[in-house]
């Protein structure tokens, strides 16, 4: 084989422009391996949207390849993609449907060619590691707004896809749910997931992952590490995002006069630096 | 596919003469045409009838939407000739066909050269009391938004291992419930909220409210009025007294 064994994902030129002319790719290429944490930031309209849904084929490259596991996605339909490749909508009511929460869970792995009593049993796993157990019987129209959240992505997740895409799934949430939400991505880290999301959170990228991808009018504007990307002020500025909370900060004291190290780079190390600071000031 | 029929209804703004008609004008063509349409059974009439409409398709630079819409309707055209031809005559299939197809012609033209909002101010002028013509034009409103939510909706249950194409009408029918369910429940949530958003915005407090924008009925308005009432005076004559020729038909 001509790819690593690990990159698993591969946009080679990929150009794509909707029925109507828009054009919303331009020549991208991204390479992402197993088990990586990345996020896809960047303005309304950047592109990010079409990007992931070529990722289980739900749209296709006008021009260039799209590589999942070195297998063009042209050769593959959106079913035996879908197994591979988890999408989880910014809206979960548009996937939900069913008369009962374990009935949606079913519904999705009724397409794995599983047994009826593998099917009960992945359900039920499913619905005690999601603390839907009591819910199990109840309409998923009554869920919360975050429990409906949380439901849709264990819709995804019994699925068990190698890679997982979400689309903002911050938004919406309260600090609760992102909690919750955090813990389900350490856990699938751990089981050397792949992980996708789309998100405007500047403050949720820059602290939990690791890789940011920055997008503007359909191309690539940056690619590399978070804490390197989301730290520049331009190309924050030119993806219409603007620095995380601690990064303002230092910008402003700076203005006052006051230099803060390069090394500063979360609440903690500034709260730290800060109470140094005026423990020397007061002594002088 | 059915999004793309949708799109064959849909206004876009031109400048033409057809476009710049009052709504009211294009409505009366509409009603016009379909009474014309449904006074001949005949073929020759309903013919003569249908290329009447060409030129002004022709003027409001329609005719690839138009033609789409019909392309649309190909289903329906065919329903209408089979069971025709099989129970009453080739010649009556051919007819309703083209019947049909004027009518649906003169409301594409309504649908596709008329700004909703104008739509609902010339209703108002009518008397129809605002709240409805306002739902009326805010039904249109909605009909592209439905449209990609039902994509997104597709979409998103594909991503969970959804095949849409199935092998049996009853699996067929089964299947639709993935979507129509999510569909139908996020258009009644959308329809709250419009409907709170309307009232904090005071609508319906007031009987008789004023407009920003108004339509007018000019010359060339009531030119193209005068043209369309004595088209439906004189096809009214023929009818009374119809010359031999116009009932010409296929000989099976």
């Amino acid at each position: 084989m001509v790819n690593d064994i690990n990159s698993l994902i591969r946009f080679q030129d990929v150009n794509f422009s909707y029925p109507n002319g828009t054009i919303a790719l331009k020549e991208i290429n991204l390479k992402i391996s197993r088990g990586e944490k990345i996020a896809i930031m960047g303005q309304n309209g950047a592109g990010k949207t079409t990007l992931i849904r070529m990722l289980n084929g739900l749209l296709r490259p006008t021009s260039g390849r799209v590589l999942i596991e070195g297998i063009d996605i042209i050769n593959s339909t959106i079913g035996s993609l879908s197994k591979k490749v988890g999408i989880i909508f910014q809206n979960p009511m548009h996937q939900l449907f069913s008369n009962t929460v374990a009935e949606e869970i079913k519904f999705s792995l009724k397409s794995l060619d599983l047994g009826k009593e593998e099917v009960e049993e992945k359900t039920n796993t499913i619905l005690r590691e999601y603390g839907f157990e009591k819910y199990a019987d109840h309409s998923p129209m009554n869920l919360s707004g975050g429990e409906s959240k949380k439901l849709a992505n264990a819709s995804i997740m019994c699925r068990d896809p190698d890679v997982l895409v979400f689309d903002e799934p911050t938004l919406g949430q309260d600090a609760n749910e992102i909690k919750i939400f955090l813990d389900m991505l350490e856990k699938e880290g751990r089981k050397k997931k792949t992980i996708i999301m789309v998100t405007h959170n500047v403050e949720f990228a820059f602290e939990h992952v690791p890789r940011v991808v920055l997008m503007t009018n359909g191309r690539i504007l940056a690619d590399g590490p978070t804490t390197r990307l989301l730290t520049n002020e331009t190309l924050v500025h030119r993806s219409s995002l603007i620095l995380p909370q601690v990064f303002r900060l230092k910008l402003g004291l700076k203005t006052l006069g006051l230099e803060v190290p390069d090394n500063v780079i979360n609440q903690a190390d500034m709260v730290k630096f800060l109470s140094n600071y005026f423990e020397t000031e007061s002594k002088r | 596919m059915s999004l793309q029929f949708l799109n064959a209804f849909r206004f876009l703004k031109k400048n033409t003469l057809i476009h710049n008609l009052d709504p009211r004008a294009k409505l009366l063509f509409a009603i016009i045409y379909t009474l014309n349409a449904l006074m001949f059974n005949e073929i020759l009439p309903l013919m003569i009838l249908f290329i009447s409409l060409i030129p002004l398709i022709l003027l409001g630079k329609l005719f690839k939407s138009w033609f789409k819409s019909l392309k649309g309707m190909s289903f329906l055209f065919i329903i209408i000739i089979l069971l025709n031809t099989l129970f009453i005559s080739l010649n009556f299939a051919i007819a309703m066909t083209l019947r049909i197809s004027i009518m649906l012609s003169a409301f594409s033209v309504f649908f596709l050269t008329v700004d909703p909002n104008d739509l609902a101010l010339s209703l108002i002028s009518m008397k129809v009391p605002y709240e409805f013509a306002f739902s009326f034009s805010l039904a249109f409103r909605f009909v592209p938004t439905i449209a990609i939510e039902a994509q997104n909706i597709m979409d998103a249950q594909q991503s969970r291992g959804y095949e849409m194409q199935q092998k049996g009408i009853i699996n067929q029918v089964k299947n639709l419930f993935p979507l129509l369910v999510p569909l139908i429940i996020s258009s009644i949530k959308r329809a709250f909220n419009v409907a709170e958003a309307l009232e904090s915005r005071a609508f319906g407090s007031e009987k008789k409210r004023t407009y920003y924008f108004t339509i007018k009925y000019t010359a060339k308005d009531w030119l193209f009025t005068l043209y369309l009432l004595a088209l439906i005076s004189i096809l009214i004559i023929i009818r009374i007294n119809m010359p031999i020729w116009l009932y010409w038909s296929i000989p099976v």
